[in-house]
């Protein structure tokens, strides 16, 4: 059963045409990746998903209705969430005040400021600091807390791993069983390869706006990838 | 009037003008909307004080919240109906349209009201006063000194502790993520310009109280409302605080010395302070030093 379908979805910023007719799809309850080099849209792609950026063409059925031209907030509400990327904490809050702001309008559903806590055991301890105040990584888990306090049914995760040292990530990475676990479907961009793949079940590979790839995570070789990613079709 | 008591009366006016401060900041900060019309709403709210207590039985304090209530819902109804329809990150659009409001406003209130200067005369109270160590200190500047602190502590409060307050700093930090997080910004965005102009009457119409005011003091409010903005910075209550007493202190202080000054002095203060901010102070510390 899909929880979300793209369906041939353009995007424009004013004239210029950042993703052409892409096509793609999440089931319930699984986590999927797309990768692509700087530029191939990804990050275009959730944003029209939620609602920052609206499709031009094409529909973007989540849950059997075509969200692809309703207002951001509402989007949000019916169970959409994002982690953004560069993280985007609001700076003048707390890390408590960031994780209640992701509350406040929640859904309902398993997510709680407490539950989050047990996710990162180290929030716990800064919840008073300002958000300004802690390490990348510190941040990077209070984004993906706000986000899952609006008890999203999927979470959009955009460059998880961006500027985070390899430990930090894993560690991040290690929790998305126990997120996939509570009901939540998945949705990884990531310029690491190896991190998406190990983390999804299936992944499409976006290039200057197209799909060149979807395959399944586990089989996919490392030379379709290479040529889906960089473009030369031939072998 | 000893200097002392001028002190007094420029923390009390000052007060006030910290009142106006925040109001504008409030607007600026979280939706960058420039309300030119904000000393218009100040002078409004003076009127409206005036008409409630000439023509109706209500104590002053009843008023007050009244102005209040009404500043609040066309401050609501200011952003629902017009300057939602001008976000973005050009703030010149809203500033051409308040500044359009505020000459329709102006000549309004010349038409209806006449260009004559009023008061509000609030009767036996405007004279009591106690003495304290051989000084004699009004009730009235008291009081008001007292609401214009409960007010900034009320914000205070409101900003840290509630959901409003957190969505209002959010949303002057990042509005996309905050929509992202379900919340929708032009409601937040009404309501705060709402509470933006509700201060600016309530500290319009207390002001009105101690001076006077004609259809035209607006522009003068508006002064006052940027200059503490600026001197105690963007986005900090206790800036907006302080910078009031300091222009409402050097106001009042400078009446004393020469009594035909009227608001010369608080804006050469605001021109020293600029000044000062732009000096490289460092070297000229450094030669004084030797």
């Amino acid at each position: 059963m899909n929880l979300i379908a793209l369906e041939n979805v353009d995007i424009f910023y004013g004239d210029l045409q950042a993703t052409f007719g892409v096509t793609l799809h999440v089931n319930a309850g699984e986590t999927i990746a797309i990768i692509g080099a700087n530029g191939a849209g990804k990050s275009t792609l959730l944003h029209a998903i939620i609602g920052l950026t609206l499709a031009r063409h094409g529909r973007i059925v989540f849950d059997g209705e075509d969200i692809a031209r309703v207002r951001c907030d509402l989007v949000a509400r019916r169970g959409i969430a994002l982690v953004p990327e560069g993280r985007r904490l609001f700076p003048s809050l707390s890390v408590e005040e960031n994780l209640l702001m992701g509350a406040a309008r929640a859904r309902p559903g398993p997510w709680t400021l407490e539950s989050v806590y047990e996710l990162f055991p180290t929030i716990r301890e800064l919840r008073h600091q300002p958000a300004s105040d802690i390490s990348g990584g510190q941040q990077q888990m209070v984004a993906i807390g706000r986000a899952l306090l609006t008890n999203p049914r999927l979470l959009l995760c955009d460059e998880l791993s961006l500027g985070l040292a390899p430990k930090v990530i894993a560690d991040i990475y290690t929790r998305f069983a126990e997120i996939r676990e509570r009901g939540v479907s998945i949705i990884v961009v990531e310029q690491d390869i190896a991190r998406a793949r190990a983390s999804s079940s299936r992944l499409y590979c976006l290039l200057k706006g197209r799909i060149t790839l979807e395959a399944s995570s586990a089989t996919v070789t490392l030379d379709d990838i290479r040529h889906a990613y960089f473009g030369d079709f031939l072998p | 009037m000893s200097f002392v008591e001028a002190i007094l009366n420029g923390l009390m006016v000052g007060g006030l003008y910290g009142l106006f401060g925040l109001g504008l900041a409030l607007a600026f900060g979280i939706m960058r909307i420039v309300n030119i019309a904000h000393g218009e709403f100040v002078v409004l709210a003076a009127y409206f004080g005036m008409i409630l207590l000439t023509l109706t039985p209500l104590p002053l304090p009843i008023v007050v919240v009244c102005v209040a209530a009404t500043a609040f819902v066309l401050g609501w109804l200011l952003q629902l109906a017009l300057l939602n329809r001008f976000l973005g990150p050009n703030p010149v659009p809203s500033m051409i349209v308040t500044l359009g409001l505020s000459i329709v406003v102006r000549n309004l209130l010349v038409r209806i009201f006449g260009a004559n200067i009023h008061s509000i005369d609030i009767g036996p109270l405007q004279n009591v006063g106690f003495r304290f160590l051989g000084l004699s200190i009004g009730a009235v500047p008291l009081i008001i000194f007292a609401v214009a602190l409960l007010l900034f502590f009320g914000m205070h409060m409101l900003l840290q502790h509630t959901t409003l307050g957190r969505a209002f700093r959010a949303a002057a930090d990042d509005f996309e993520i905050l929509e992202t997080l379900g919340f929708n910004r032009r409601r937040i965005y009404n309501v705060a310009m709402g509470v933006a102009v509700a201060l600016a009457a309530i500290a319009g119409l207390l002001l009105a109280m101690r001076s006077s005011f004609g259809p035209f003091s607006g522009v003068e409010r508006l002064l006052i409302a940027f200059e503490v903005v600026i001197i105690g910075g963007l986005g900090s209550l206790r800036g907006c605080f302080f910078g009031g007493l300091f222009l409402g202190v050097v106001q009042v202080v400078g009446l004393k010395l020469a009594p035909n000054s009227g608001p010369l002095f608080s804006h050469l203060a605001f021109f020293v302070v600029l000044l000062l901010r732009q000096a490289n102070l460092a070297p000229l510390l450094a030669w004084a030093r030797k």
